[in-house]
């Protein structure tokens, strides 16, 4: 995948190696650097790479963090990138019964859901559902909301992780 | 060693007060030697009277009398009120052991001012006080001089506040949640191992004394959101009252969610989340530190410095949770 990653580097020799060290460290394929001197301190650098996949890029991020480097931006194929999470939850209610899909395209809004396993011991009794739902790390307040809003509107109990 | 001669008054004599005095016939040579203090018990008080005897009562006895319902027969038995015994004894340390009635916070709330009033620490295992009034409470305390001590009022044995003061000094701590109602754990414990109904899990429970006959408190997550109350106050500075906390319990977690959490790798726990002033079920890894069984309860305190620190432990019981009341009568005594 292509990524653009931009980040605030100090103005002192060797800086730009040592952030880019990272990148080659975990196969990345650096394509373009965009350096941008103007004086100012950081200066802000641009770089251009194709990396494997996403495990590798967050090793990146790792080891970027590591190596204090700043980063400002993170595009990947020209959109912009947020380190993705993948929350669990159980609903305990009837839920089928109060439009089930309703409430999954409610909770895609602000994430997706990406499992859902329902057991349901009898028609009449309340069903239980354990949802697994990726969202971006910037998302995760809106989901909260989201989901409280649900369960309070169809009087769910809703038990989160940790 | 020079010994120092401490006398204690105990209000409220049933499991705590008992487990305490048992502990301390059997510890009092070694706190002798080892402390240099006599700790010498002059008064124990229950709803109905009082054992007074100002050379200190022989606990053996005592606790043999309470266990076959026969204090009245001690032949220092007398009408006093505890209220009277604060007002009339002096003594250096009041132990308030009396059940927590987390409304009114009484008679719990109303003993341990009269106590501080009259320049006498207190040390409690009661969290119901200190959930209803925690910073008029230590107001009072630093303006009479005298200590209020309560590290048993969370988490039973669990060392907790005195572990912040004594070893996380330099540490920020950022958040704190855990397992901190021995009856909810036993309960989601049984469910999950057995596959039995709530309703079966807790009837096992009463049976087995763990769960009292109206379980409605620890069930609802009353008891836990007291204790966050107090967790919260005196671990993360905060100011706030049992009404600041969202409770939900457990009554509604089913056999099928129980079920669904094992198939991902998780159980279900009651979590008091103190720093978002929270009590709710919560699902917990299989293989967090958080999943214990039983009636254990466990807390993480999550530090800048020292990271996160589990602690795990019995949360109940009389004599495990004098262990916390010892910690905090040698700390008052230590710093006299
Ligand atoms: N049990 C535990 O494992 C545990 C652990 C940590 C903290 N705690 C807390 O510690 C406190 C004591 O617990 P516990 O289990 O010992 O309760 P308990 O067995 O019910 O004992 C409380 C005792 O206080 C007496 N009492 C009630 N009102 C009184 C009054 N106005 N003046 C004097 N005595 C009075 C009761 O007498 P009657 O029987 O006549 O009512 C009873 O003997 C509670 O606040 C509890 O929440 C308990």
């Amino acid at each position: 995948m292509k990524v653009d990653m931009k980040l605030g580097l100090k103005d002192v020799p060797g800086s730009l190696l040592w952030a880019l060290e990272p990148i080659s460290l975990h196969g990345g394929n650096i394509v373009s650097v965009l350096h941008s001197r103007n004086g100012k301190d950081p200066v802000s650098v641009q770089i251009g790479f194709r990396v494997k996949d996403q495990k590798s890029l967050d090793l990146i991020k790792k080891d970027m963090k590591k190596h204090t480097i700043h980063l400002t931006e993170i595009l990947v194929e020209g959109r912009k990138y947020y380190s993705k999470k993948t929350l669990s939850i159980i609903f305990i209610g009837h839920i089928i019964d109060k439009d089930v899909l309703e409430t999954i395209d409610r909770i895609n809004e602000a994430g997706l859901v990406s499992s859902i396993d329902v057991l349901m011991p009898s028609p009449e009794e309340k069903s239980s559902v354990m949802l697994n739902i990726d969202v971006d790390n910037g998302n995760i307040k809106r989901l909260n909301k989201t989901i409280l809003g649900i369960c309070k509107e169809k009087q769910f109990l809703l038990i989160r992780s940790l | 060693m020079k010994t120092k001669e401490i006398n204690l008054v105990i209000i409220g004599f049933g499991v705590i007060g008992k487990g305490f005095a048992e502990v301390l016939a059997d510890k009092h040579d070694f706190l002798r030697a080892n402390y240099g203090v006599d700790l010498k018990v002059t008064a124990i008080c229950e709803r109905d009277g009082s054992v007074v005897c100002k050379k200190g009562i022989d606990l053996d006895n005592v606790v043999e009398l309470s266990l076959n319902n026969n204090l009245k027969a001690h032949e220092n038995w007398t009408t006093l009120k505890s209220l009277d015994v604060i007002n009339k004894i002096r003594s250096d340390i009041v132990l308030e052991l009396t059940p927590s009635n987390i409304e009114t916070g009484q008679p719990g709330l109303t003993h341990i001012k009269e106590s501080l009033k009259r320049g006498m620490c207190v040390v409690t295992s009661n969290k119901a006080p200190l959930a209803v009034e925690f910073s008029q409470l230590q107001k009072l305390a630093k303006n009479s001089g005298a200590e209020l001590r309560y590290e048993a009022t969370v988490g039973g044995a669990l060392p907790l506040i005195n572990l912040r003061k004594h070893a996380l000094q330099v540490n920020n701590i950022n958040s704190v949640q855990g397992i901190l109602n021995g009856t909810c754990n036993y309960v989601l414990t049984k469910m999950a191992d057995e596959y039995v109904s709530m309703d079966v899990a807790l009837k096992e429970a009463q049976n087995l004394g763990i769960a009292e006959a109206d379980p409605s408190y620890d069930i609802n997550g009353i008891d836990t959101g007291a204790k966050v109350v107090i967790l919260a106050n005196s671990l993360l500075g905060m100011d706030v009252s049992f009404k600041d906390v969202a409770v939900t319990g457990i009554s509604d977690v089913t056999t099928e969610a129980i079920e669904l959490a094992r198939k991902h790798n998780h159980v279900i726990k009651l979590i008091g989340d103190v720093e978002r002033l929270d009590v709710s079920p919560r699902l917990v890894p299989i293989n967090h530190p958080l999943n214990v069984s039983g009636t254990l309860n466990a807390v993480t305190i999550s530090t800048d410095i020292a990271r996160d620190i589990t602690v795990i432990g019995p949360g109940a019981g009389g004599k495990e949770t004098s262990s916390s009341l010892f910690s905090d009568i040698i700390d008052i005594i230590r710093s006299k």
